[in-house]
């Protein structure tokens, strides 16, 4: 019963992991994509000014919510090359759950290995 | 070497060697902590320069959107970075406990660097680079400081023998100077002093002499250079004197010796009050115990008063001979028993008595204290 249940609680896990990722992709990353806008480049400079994910996720909701150019993370020239992006029409609990999604997606430590990890890959 | 030239040299030596050591001691303590410091500083420098190609490398993967980022990790060093809260992000180690404060600490023979990154790559705020200290050029260090000390320490000490030697010399020569003196007067007294004794014995068994009285002072008088005598030769063999330990009936023996100066307690119209336990048995040499007793008799005699008391009392555990003399005063009672020491120059002698006696007292780890108060009484107390 109890390996059961935790099966289940593993799937459920998953399901909704892939669920959230599927959501992000389609509500942010795919329009990201089409207007080769660099996703993981405005994060990098996120992380790069700010260090914390909470200011950072803060300042995103920011952005999102009044995208004007002071609230960017981008300099000027950025958006003479890319439009500054619409105001969001998403309720508030789902845009911040797509940003923590979309902080967690590029997220450094998921990425970042020891040399004697890629060795034994 | 006489007990007092070995004294004088190891004091000087105590002092000298003393205080050359804490100096030594002082100076070698400032220079390894000098030597340890600079040692620890050029290692601290290797850590500063991989902490500056941590930063480059770092630099490089923020720009880097690869799907693995491989971090900069060059063995023996670990780092490790943190977010802006202290949050550990990624690194070779994990360390605990991080003095986020000081930029360089050593923890458990660890030297960690603490490095504050701006602008934050890859989010890194901190990074924490450590390294162990090397151990080897401290070690190396300390052997040579210690050699150098060891080293030190034996030169200055046969520098301090040669020095006290040196130091000790004018003395030593005054005392073989007076031993030979010694050495030289109680060979030339031995044969007179055994004649006239022998002369009165005669005189006395075979004559019926007028001069009583004389003749007692006679006595009285050959005795006490006898006894001077025997004294200054046990003084002078004592340092080569083979002993012969045998049981010894000390009761029989103080009992022969009241008698040996019997003339002088007379003399003296001394009242002697005796309680002695029979059969008290010490294992000592004989030439030892009758030098003891006659040193101890001899002065409770002679600096006892005419019509004074003389009490010897003796039981298994000690001996106690007092006197109702002219005491000591109690700024003599430290330095009485030294040789050549005498603390009342109204009365004959050498003043080596006591010296002897505490001679064969400490042969025989035996107690040995003296009680006196001025022109009242002197109380000589031997436990063994």
């Amino acid at each position: 019963m109890v390996k059961n249940s935790i099966i289940f609680i593993i799937f459920i896990t998953f399901i909704d992991a892939k669920s959230s990722s599927i959501n992000l992709e389609k509500t942010c990353l795919s329009c990201h994509t089409k207007q080769k806008i660099p996703s993981e480049l405005i994060y990098r400079r996120y992380l790069m000014k700010y260090s914390d994910s909470t200011i950072i996720k803060n300042r995103i909701l920011e952005y999102l919510k009044h995208p004007i150019q002071k609230n960017s993370i981008m300099p000027k020239q950025f958006f003479l090359k890319f439009p500054m992006k619409n105001r969001t029409d998403l309720n508030q609990t789902i845009l911040y759950q797509e940003v923590e999604e979309y902080i967690n997606f590029f997220d450094i430590k998921k990425k970042l290995v020891l040399p004697s990890d890629i060795n034994k890959n | 070497m006489l007990s007092s030239e070995k004294r004088s040299l190891f004091r000087f030596l105590a002092i000298y060697l003393s205080s050359t050591l804490i100096l030594f001691l002082l100076t070698t303590t400032i220079l390894y902590h000098y030597q340890k410091h600079n040692i620890i500083d050029r290692q601290r420098d290797k850590l500063q320069v991989e902490v500056q190609k941590i930063v480059q490398k770092l630099r490089v993967l923020h720009t880097s959107f690869n799907t693995h980022l491989v971090y900069p990790y060059y063995k023996p060093f670990n780092s490790a970075i943190y977010d802006i809260n202290k949050k550990y992000i990624f690194g070779s180690f994990h360390p605990k406990n991080i003095l986020w404060d000081r930029e360089f600490y050593i923890k458990n023979d660890t030297l960690f660097f603490v490095y504050k990154i701006k602008p934050y790559y890859l989010g890194a705020y901190y990074l924490i680079v450590s390294n162990k200290i090397n151990p080897k050029p401290i070690q190396n260090l300390q052997k040579i400081l210690g050699l150098f000390l060891l080293i030190a320490f034996i030169f200055f000490t046969l520098l301090g023998i040669f020095l006290g030697k040196l130091f000790v010399a004018p003395m030593k020569e005054s005392m073989d100077n007076l031993n030979r003196f010694i050495q030289d007067t109680t060979h030339e007294l031995n044969t007179p002093i055994s004649t006239i004794l022998t002369n009165i014995e005669l005189l006395e068994t075979l004559y019926d002499c007028n001069g009583k009285k004389e003749m007692k002072r006679i006595e009285i008088a050959s005795k006490t250079l006898s006894r001077l005598y025997d004294d200054l030769t046990y003084l002078k063999l004592n340092h080569n004197y083979h002993r012969d330990i045998k049981s010894i009936n000390i009761s029989q023996l103080i009992y022969e010796r009241i008698d040996f100066f019997s003339t002088m307690i007379e003399s003296k119209l001394i009242n002697l009050e005796l309680f002695i336990e029979p059969n008290i048995i010490l294992k000592m040499d004989k030439n030892d115990t009758i030098r003891l007793i006659d040193n101890i008799l001899s002065n409770a005699i002679k600096y006892n008063l005419v019509k004074g008391n003389l009490k010897i009392e003796l039981n298994s555990k000690e001996l106690v001979v007092y006197n109702s003399g002219i005491g000591i005063k109690t700024k003599d009672l430290k330095t009485i028993h030294l040789r050549f020491c005498r603390a009342n120059l109204n009365e004959g002698g050498f003043g080596i008595g006591l010296d002897i006696i505490q001679y064969i007292v400490k042969q025989y780890n035996f107690k040995f204290n003296i009680e006196s108060i001025e022109n009242h009484y002197t109380k000589v107390t031997i436990r063994w």
